[in-house]
């Protein structure tokens, strides 16, 4: 019965993948003739009637047989530099031109790029699909009567969001700038950071139709070449019909497909990016997203913030076991409440047994029941206050606060005490960002099997869980190292943060070919010199 | 060999013995027959385990760490070797239906009384089967979370009894007549201490195999020196009590109660105890379907895992009656019944090995 | 390797289905579907062997309402039963009652957070066997739960308010650990009471509750719980009891002091460290037992009206161990009158002895009373308060 099923399941993979090869089509590449009017015609035909293609007719030359044409996508050139350095020297030197003509009419093209235009980017092209793409990147492109070849200018400009404050990742001490939408940007902000330069950024594009600019960012030497090789694999897989954020990719490329937890990070800071990338991993920045997604990404990333690195060693080390003990309460305290509840009453302590049965009676439904009603309800405040206007979130949040927590209790609906276990939940989901989503899953899993049998079920679940992590891989890297497979050096960064003196090596569970972050001795130390001069005095 | 592609390190191997040994033994400890002196009889048997185990690491050396499997169709032929080998497939099979037998019955009555067995023997099962179609790396990595945590409860229960603990209770030392102190070292010895002669289907894959013995003998060293704590705490607790009841250190969980705050937690350590009992009963599947599979020359030990897992269980629900029967088996039967097994099979074929000079051969084939 | 994910998929759907459809909920018990015994009570007629259990529950909407409104629960308190209420039956045995119970009991009963198990004295005179087999059979009770023998019949015990508490079963626990605490009498658990029955010459003890008669600061006579002496059995029957003098001696003697109080003539001496330790010697086939007490005290009274000087000390530190010393001899006489030994000389000479404890064990209830015993109190006196003159001399 596996089998078959494995069977089919392969078959009709086969099937799909053979359809994808079938639709893509295997053109010929179309050259540009020497007629003007018809290389517009067919130019006019491919980008259609859309409003925003502008195709600038004009004379060029005194004599009136020299034609040309500024072909551009309205709105993703920079108009200034249109008018100034492209449009203004061609119509202004009619008679440079004429002349030129007259001594070589071949080069005219030639002439054009290196003596009118006074632009920084230029190339020529014959394609007609190249010169089309290239127009919908936001190239200009001019085409010349006469000449079977076409000069795409590089005069992209068009409106952008600035670096703004980090919204999601907040940061306290770090720096505050985020990554916006345009690649160019973001890329930017990465090679201020680092200045190295093996520092690589390897686009390509994704994405049938939304032709989606895509880098892998990675330190030669450090990041490991198999896990580049790897990644660039999976990125040429994807046959995507577009790609609009840079989750996109994330879905396309994991290692488990169906995945429950998150097997590759993701984060809006360029500092944060940057650092992943000296530890020895990948970064991907998708053109039009601002988050860049870092891999591999293990499970105890989930745990680390930046933040961390910024702050006293001591204290980060305590912060990192509250998100843990947040995650986990995040996660058991409703199904143990539950479980307790309903099958091991013996382990309340009397005299909270006594009150936890006082508030019990007289409740309609069974204890089960009354703790998914809380999380479903819990849950929909959480989706309703994200995806309201701003201005609403707040009459949601005192909705959710007064009437269904007080008027429930008060009504005889839910005790109090499953409103206190469910509101400290839901507190404590909000430590661990990167879990949150799959929290809120295995929380409600949790609940359900505790309902159905107690602690003994919420065990069974949780080996189940942890053999699941345990198997996990992303990229090629267990996903619970460094805890399992236990690496000793690189526990270093887990449960203790250890002072940035003391992290002299990458994380060993990324195999960096270059293990060395920084030289081993740099514990900071008291100047000699002076206890001395102390001392004698 | 190409059944399992992965590798365990000897760390892994270490915390797997230690985790298997612990298996059911922390809810019935060993050397009960001996009275307060069954400290003694553990400690007597984690010697004889050691030699036990020293013989069997010796096979495994030998071959260059190959499995039973292969190392019995080498050195007794096709047939015989296959026929010893189904034999102690059946004894890791049998044993891993006892331990599963063991929990579940250890749930039933103290704290699922109205749950039918199948249903903790089938959840149980299942979780083991995942984990085991999921291979051992998986399984290592998962016991070298799991058991440091859970062996943590042992020190911490002694630590939170310490005012319930009478060392008076432990005296005299060597009460029992010395015949009855040697059967219940063997009854020790034989479990759990000798029964990770199941390694044998696993430390083929450990990639520093010059230290494999090291790795198995500190595994159960660890495992023996939690194990004595446990029993001689249960003495010290419970006194005369500890060789009454059934489950010793679960009575002893109850009596924890540190200012009425830290108390009440039994089932907490018992359900926590599972974890250990999930990568005994793994080790123990794991064994036989690797097994199974290299005996019938399968491409996979996968497909075969819920078939083996449902006969497990069915197994584990007819072998005996009641909780006494299991009782009598395990400290009457056992320790004689387990003898072929634990000490025959590795010891016999080492000799004979060494007999036919099998080591060149076998390596020359490698 | 590939068919590995269908595999999972595969495995998760059946875990899910199992869980979901199998699994009833066959051992959930709702908390408004069970009645948390506080305390059971124990008795049994001598005539005709029938045993009546008493079961004091909580009644946790009480509970709920007194929390709520302080002045509401005062008003109820002096009148009656706060949050309890007692249901009781008679059967052939503990599970016949239960079995009756059921007819009649809209709950049922739920026994892991009893605190204590009270047996009638008459009762306990026949031997409490049956109900201990119970209990240590089923992992329904908890083996610290307090064992403890009332004066008269254990329904009476179970109904006295008494104390603050709300409920009274743990008020009455609170109270004999209180005694305990400041060794009057000893708190025996159930583990501790097995324990002893399992030992076959170490005597099982119990304290025992009586009901005192106050007058209260109205004018009226109330009934109060009061922890009256110690119970000492012979293998599950009551044979006697020890008076307060008797129980101190055994609490010495088996090393239990750990607060409270030496009276003795001018002076009062507060317990600070104390230790207990019985050392046996087998001279021939005489047993001489040597019970050696160690102990330091404050004084805290001191009624003499002269300065204190260190031959006054000394003096009381004499006087001190003269006291234990005969509270110890207290205890030791009842207990050869009564041929029980509450001590554990048993014990302490199976673990010097244990060649030769073979051939004692079968005949020791005919060696036991002619035990010697020596009792040795060594006494230190720590502090003497914050005066050292009287304040008013002779």
């Amino acid at each position: 019965m596996f089998r078959l099923l494995s069977k089919k399941l392969r078959r009709w993979q086969i099937l799909s993948s053979k359809d994808q090869t079938q639709t893509k089509p295997d053109r010929s590449p179309v050259y540009l003739s020497k007629n003007l009017e018809g290389n517009l015609q067919i130019l006019r035909e491919v980008l259609g009637q859309s409003s925003d293609v502008i195709i600038r007719e004009m004379k060029i030359s005194s004599d009136s047989n020299v034609d040309a044409a500024v072909i551009y996508i309205d709105g993703m050139v920079d108009r200034n530099l249109l008018n100034r350095d492209i449009l203004q020297p061609l119509m202004f030197n009619l008679q440079l031109i004429k002349d030129h003509i007259r001594q070589n009419h071949s080069s005219l093209i030639d002439f054009i790029k290196s003596s009118v235009l006074t632009v920084g980017q230029i190339t020529g092209t014959e394609d007609i699909d190249r010169v089309i793409s290239d127009v919908l990147k936001g190239h200009t492109a001019i085409l010349v009567e006469g000449v079977n070849q076409t000069l795409l200018i590089d005069a992209k400009g068009w409106e952008t969001r600035g670096i703004e404050q980090t919204t999601n990742e907040v940061s306290i001490r770090g720096p505050k700038d985020s990554f916006t939408e345009t690649l160019r940007t973001n890329t930017t902000l990465l090679r201020r950071k680092i200045r190295d330069p093996r520092l690589t950024f390897q686009s390509l594009q994704i994405g049938e139709r939304s032709k989606t600019d895509v880098a892998v960012v990675y330190i030669k030497g450090i990041t490991p070449d198999s896990l580049i090789e790897e990644i660039n694999q999976r990125l040429k897989r994807i046959d995507a019909d577009a790609v609009l954020d840079s989750s996109y990719i994330e879905q396309f490329i994991e290692d488990n497909p169906i995945s429950l937890f998150p097997t590759i990070g993701y984060t809006e800071r360029p500092d944060v990016t940057a650092a992943k990338i000296l530890e020895g991993r990948a970064a991907i920045l998708v053109d039009g997203s601002p988050m860049a997604l870092t891999m591999p990404f293990l499970f105890i990333e989930g745990f680390q913030n930046p933040e961390d690195y910024y702050a006293h060693p001591f204290f980060a080390s305590l912060i990192r076991w509250v998100r843990l003990l947040g995650f986990i309460l995040s996660i058991y305290l409703p199904g143990v409440f539950v479980s307790l509840k309903a099958f091991h009453p013996e382990l309340f302590p009397t005299p909270l047994l006594v009150s936890v049965a006082g508030a019990r009676e007289g409740l309609p439904f069974p204890v089960v029941l009354e703790a998914l009603l809380m999380l479903m309800l819990f849950e929909v405040l959480r989706e309703a206050g994200l995806r309201m206007p701003r201005s609403l979130g707040q009459a949601v949040s005192i909705v959710g606060a007064l009437v269904i927590g007080q008027a429930a209790v008060s009504a005889g609906l839910v005790g109090a005490p499953m409103v206190i276990v469910i509101a400290a939940t839901a507190i404590a989901s909000f430590l661990v960002v990167p879990f949150a989503d799959i929290g809120a899953l295995l929380r409600l899993l949790m609940t359900i099997v505790a309902g159905f049998l107690g602690l003994f079920g919420m065990i069974i679940v949780q080996l189940e869980i942890l053999s699941y992590l345990a198997g996990l891989r992303s990229l090629g890297v267990p996903y619970l190292s460094p805890v399992a497979p236990l690496n000793i050096r690189g526990l270093k960064d887990t449960f203790l943060r250890a002072p940035l003196w003391a992290m002299d090596s990458r994380p060993a569970s990324l195999n960096s070919p270059d293990m060395r972050r920084q030289s081993p001795d740099q514990m900071p130390q008291v100047p000699k010199t002076e206890s001395n001069q102390g001392g004698n005095q | 060999m190409f059944l399992e592609q992965g590798k365990i390190s000897n760390l892994q191997l270490s915390v797997l013995i230690t985790g298997f040994v612990l298996g059911s033994s922390v809810i019935i400890p060993p050397g009960q027959g001996a009275g307060h002196d069954a400290w003694i009889a553990v400690a007597l048997g984690l010697m004889e385990g050691l030699l036990i185990a020293w013989i069997f690491t010796a096979l495994a050396r030998q071959f260059e760490y190959k499995t039973i499997i292969e190392i019995n169709s080498l050195v007794y032929g096709k047939i015989l070797g296959k026929c010893i080998s189904v034999l102690f497939i059946w004894y890791l099979f049998h044993l891993g239906a006892l331990v599963l037998d063991n929990y579940a019955r250890f749930f039933k009555l103290e704290i699922y009384p109205n749950t039918p067995k199948t249903v903790l023997f089938l959840l149980l099962m299942l979780v083991c089967a995942s984990t085991v179609g999921r291979g051992i790396e998986v399984l290592a990595r998962c016991s070298v979370i799991l058991v440091p945590l859970t062996i943590l409860l042992i020190p911490v229960d002694t630590l939170l009894l310490i005012p319930h603990i009478d060392l008076n209770d432990l005296m005299p030392i060597l009460d029992v007549p010395s015949e009855k102190l040697l059967w219940a070292s063997q009854g020790a010895a034989s479990f759990p201490f000798a029964e990770t002669v199941a390694f044998l289907m696993v430390l083929a894959f450990i990639d520093k195999p010059e230290k494999g013995p090291s790795a198995v003998s500190r595994g159960l060293l660890i495992a023996g020196f939690f194990l004595i704590m446990a029993v001689a705490r249960n003495a010290a607790v419970l006194g005369p009590m500890a060789v009454i009841t059934n489950y010793p250190s679960y009575l002893m969980a109850q009596v924890i109660d540190i200012g009425d705050i830290l108390t009440r937690f039994e089932v907490v350590v018992g359900i926590t105890l599972i974890t250990m009992g999930f990568i005994k009963i793994s080790i123990l599947f794991y064994g036989t379907v690797l097994g199974l599979a290299q005996v019938f020359n399968l491409s996979s030990y996968r497909p075969i895992i819920l078939p083996v897992g449902i006969l497990m269980v069915i197994l584990a629900l007819t072998n005996v009656g009641n909780t006494l029967e299991l009782f009598e088996f395990a400290y009457k039967s056992y320790p004689i019944y387990a003898v072929p097994f634990q000490i025959g099979i590795p010891l016999v074929t080492l000799i004979v090995a060494k007999l036919r000079r099998l080591p060149q051969t076998g390596g020359d084939q490698v | 390797m590939k068919r590995e994910p269908c595999f999972r998929i595969y495995l998760a759907i059946i875990l899910v289905i199992i869980l979901v459809c199998l699994s009833g909920c066959w051992d959930s018990e709702e908390l408004n579907k069970i009645s948390i015994v506080s305390g059971l009570g124990w008795d049994l007629d001598p005539d005709t062997g029938e045993v009546t259990l008493t079961y004091q529950s909580i009644i946790p909407s009480e509970i709920k309402s007194t929390s709520g409104m302080d002045g509401g629960g005062e008003q109820k308190g002096g009148s009656a039963l706060r949050a309890i209420q007692l249901d009781q039956d008679t059967g052939a045995s503990p599970y016949d009652v239960l079995n009756r119970f059921t007819q009649h009991g809209s709950r049922i009963p739920f026994y892991q957070h009893t605190q204590v198990y009270v047996f009638g004295k008459d009762g306990a005179q026949k031997g409490i066997y049956g109900f201990l087999d119970t209990q240590a059979r089923n992992p329904v009770s908890r083996p610290n739960a307090l064992i403890v023998v009332s004066e008269k019949k254990a329904s009476d015990i179970l109904g006295i308010q008494d104390g603050m508490e709300n409920i009274q079963a743990f008020g009455m626990a609170a109270e004999i650990k209180l005694s305990a605490q400041f060794s009057k009498y000893p708190a025996v658990t159930r583990l501790d009471f097995q324990q002893r029955i399992l030992s076959k010459t170490t005597a099982p003890i119990a304290p025992i509750v009586g009901i005192a008669e106050e007058i209260s600061s109205q004018g009226e006579k109330v009934k109060r719980l009061r922890v009256m002496g110690t119970a000492v059995f012979k293998e599950d029957r009551m044979i006697g009891q020890l008076n307060e003098r008797e129980s101190s001696g055994l609490l010495w003697t088996i090393n239990k002091i750990k607060k409270g109080f030496v009276i003795i003539p001018e002076a009062s001496l507060e317990i600070v460290r104390a230790k207990g330790e019985i050392v046996p010697e087998l001279q021939g086939d005489q047993i001489i037992i040597t019970i050696e007490i160690d102990e330091e005290s404050n004084l805290v009274e001191y009624t003499g009206h002269q300065d204190l000087t260190s031959d006054i000390l000394q003096e009381l530190e004499k006087g001190q161990a003269k006291e234990i010393e005969s509270q110890v001899m207290a205890a030791v006489e009842k207990s050869f009158a009564l041929d029980a030994d509450v001590f554990g000389f048993g014990e302490a000479v199976h673990r010097k002895y244990k060649k030769e404890w073979k051939d004692l064990q079968s005949r020791w209830d005919e060696i036991y009373p002619n035990i010697e015993v020596v009792v040795k109190a060594k006494t230190h006196l720590n502090e003497i308060g914050d005066v050292r003159k009287a304040l008013l001399k002779d």
